[in-house]
């Protein structure tokens, strides 16, 4: 009995101490961080924006583009003059596409002391930290995130993309009236994002019913499988005309050559993520005639879209995509509020990025009351191995 | 349609066995599971790529991709293997060093190589011959005949040369062997230098087979491909191939069934059925020491 007591004792003893010593951590960790913001609000240096996205891993592209969107935008102002004489600072942080990551970043950046977070990429990871930003008052525009749900999670969750039920009626339209296309086959990825689309299709297919499209096949991959095979054999066998791509390029892609080699007339239909020079080196040949809706489109004539294109292309050696002007443009709306509000009052902040009405590469952007925003589509196609608008016909 | 998916199901089998051959190989003379040996896969793979984006000539860079990958298995095994196996370490040190191992070798190729996934050439012309109605197109069939002639040439290897008697006799005992005077560190580096070439070979075909390669595609197909290698029989050369192609139609009957997003599941669930019933595999020997 005196051995186990000691032993209890003991435990209990270390326990406190560590809990103690934990507690200590974490009032030195509050006080040295609140010592730099208080430095920050008295001289006003910096404004710091953080960019939350994958910048290894399979979407990498988006998160690089995201970035050197973001820092475009933050050189522009500082060239002049900053935000009311305060430059910007752009602080980057990957989190590889996944929650977990996610909502370590999303940690990460309340605890840096930075309000404004242009990120993240995906819906369902976009979703994962977006309660963090609530919690702590930090205002999050992603300009990617496409999931139906996203931006109520919160009054500081703004969606600087298309919801993802407009964007697939445009698809669709492409597939029956663009394409001439009834029998409609769907591949779609098994994410948050992937199964939400897929259903919204569903219903806009069925909904369509009395003009003779039919859905033949659905077939759910895991995201980043590289081969599609058996899927592809399914949807063949149902007599599919075309198939909806709900993934991004690295399933449309492999999806294009793989179903070209059994059946080289089959039409593909992807969605706006899928615009993107990758799509092209990867899939080759094979993506002749994919076509997409988009609400950016790099080869426009439009003055501030042109600049903005040509300087891109300058700094980063590719031209932007469509979800990097997005990322553009929610930069620059933080910037703008900044300008109007100071950098001092979040919630302040919060209010300005909902009110204002900002003219940029993509349209004019003004967050509805849901924090959404309503966008014009372009169809483009792929033609001779470019990205060209569709002809009406 | 069923036939058309054993179809699709024997190719990627063919991947699998490929793959699974090293496994067999490494773990027949060694009695060690080289879990680095996917990411070996994915490293012959990307230099070959490498090789290729520096204007070599496809054939030359497959040829060059498949020496490096070679010393690459034999850096693992003097680097890493071959200091425990003095120290008399513990068999599960050393697979535990594999799975560190390729951990590092896929972050060194991300780091150098960025982890996007980029286009391989087509190994093979475009098209395809209809037997019975069936498509197969010219990559399926010299997937086919690649990977046989890799089998043979690695069972002629083995059964008919001298280093091949010098392999088999470590494989039975590896104390009477050296007593024997085999030079059986030499043994086990040729080894590992014949598990690199072959992952190579398999790196290079499955990539032109999907048109594109990227440093973490050794992750999943490096656990089916062992998967594979211990249905057939952990340390049996035919066995790998058998288990690959069992394990490649399983998956494409599954995603017939079920749906495509239970293919991964089917080769664990397979790999947890032959350890249960019969660890030994179709072709393994009786005793297994299990870990």
């Amino acid at each position: 009995m005196k051995k186990y007591q000691k032993f209890a004792l003991s435990l209990i003893a270390i326990l406190l101490v560590i809990a103690m010593a934990g507690c200590q951590a974490k009032t030195t960790e509050n006080e040295s961080d609140s010592a730099p913001s208080n430095e920050e609000e008295t001289t006003q240096e910096t404004f710091r924006i953080a960019v939350a996205a994958p910048i290894t891993g399979d979407n990498s592209e988006y998160g690089i583009g995201f970035n050197n969107a973001v820092k475009q935008m933050a050189d522009e102002w500082n060239a002049n003059g900053g935000i009311n004489g305060m430059m910007i600072e752009v602080v980057t942080y990957d989190d590889k596409n996944s929650p977990e990551e996610a909502v370590a970043v999303a940690n990460k950046i309340v605890n840096d002391g930075i309000t404004a977070v242009i990120g993240h990429f995906s819906s369902g990871v976009s979703m994962a930290a977006a309660p963090i930003y609530v919690e702590n008052q930090v205002v999050e525009i992603s300009p990617s995130a496409s999931h139906p749900d996203y931006s109520s999670i919160g009054e500081y969750i703004f969606r600087n993309n298309t919801v993802i039920s407009h964007e697939a009626k445009a698809a669709l339209d492409i597939a029956v009236n663009d394409l001439g296309k009834k029998n409609i086959g769907i591949v779609s990825i098994k994410t948050d994002w992937g199964v939400s689309t897929a259903e919204i299709v569903t219903g806009l297919i069925e909904d369509m019913a009395d003009q003779g499209v039919v859905l033949t096949a659905h077939e759910e991959v895991i995201e980043g499988s590289d081969d599609y095979r058996p899927a592809i054999t399914k949807l063949d066998e149902a007599g599919t005309e075309v198939v909806i791509s709900v993934g991004m390029y690295n399933l449309l892609a492999p999806l294009a050559i793989q179903y070209k080699e059994i059946n080289p007339d089959i039409e593909l239909v992807g969605f706006s993520n899928s615009y993107s020079q990758e799509l092209l080196s990867l899939g080759g040949e094979a993506v002749e005639g994919v076509a997409f809706p988009v609400i950016f489109f790099s080869e426009s004539d439009q003055e501030n879209i042109k600049t903005f294109v040509d300087s891109y292309n300058e700094l980063y050696g590719s031209k932007p995509s469509a979800l990097t002007a997005q990322a553009y443009d929610s930069a620059g709306i933080i910037f703008t509020a900044v300008e109007q509000v100071g950098a001092d009052d979040p919630a302040a902040l919060r209010d300005a990025v909902a009110e204002l009405t900002y003219a940029g590469v993509t349209g004019t952007t003004k967050f509805d009351e849901n924090r959404d925003v309503q966008k014009d589509f372009t169809k483009v196609i792929v033609k001779d191995g470019e990205f060209v608008l569709m002809n009406e016909n | 349609m069923i036939v058309q998916q054993i179809f699709n199901g024997l190719t990627l089998g063919m991947s699998y066995a490929l793959i699974a051959v090293g496994y067999s190989m490494v773990f027949g003379i060694l009695r060690l599971v080289n879990f680095s040996h996917g990411a070996i896969y994915a490293f012959g793979a990307n230099i070959v790529l490498l090789l290729v984006s520096l204007e070599l000539g496809i054939l030359p860079a497959i040829l060059l991709g498949i020496l490096f990958t070679g010393i690459l298995g034999i850096v693992i095994d003097k680097l890493a293997l071959e200091p425990l196996r003095k120290q008399n370490a513990a068999s599960i040190t050393s697979l535990i060093t594999t799975i560190g191992i390729s951990n590092i070798i896929t972050n060194l190729l991300i780091a150098f190589l960025g982890s996007q996934k980029k286009s391989f050439p087509t190994l093979f012309p475009d098209g395809s011959i209809t037997i019975l109605n069936f498509q197969i197109t010219y990559t399926q069939l010299g997937m086919f005949v690649v990977s046989l002639l890799l089998l043979v040439a690695l069972m002629l290897i083995v059964n008919k040369t001298t280093l091949g008697l010098a392999m088999r006799a470590s494989e039975t005992n590896i104390k009477a062997a050296k007593l024997m005077g085999v030079n059986v560190n030499f043994v086990i580096s040729f080894t590992f230098f014949l598990g690199g070439v072959s992952a190579a070979i398999a790196g290079a075909l499955i990539s032109s087979y999907y048109s594109m390669a990227y440093p973490n595609m050794g992750y999943m197909s490096g656990l089916k491909a062992f998967s594979a290698a211990v249905l057939g029989g952990i340390g049996s050369l035919p066995g790998a191939i058998i288990g690959g192609l069992t394990v490649g139609i399983s998956e494409s009957l599954a995603a017939t069934f079920f749906g495509s997003e239970f293919r991964d599941s089917v080769a664990f669930v397979i790999l947890i059925i032959v350890l249960l019933i019969r660890p030994r595999g179709f072709f393994g020997k009786k005793e297994i020491k299990k870990l």
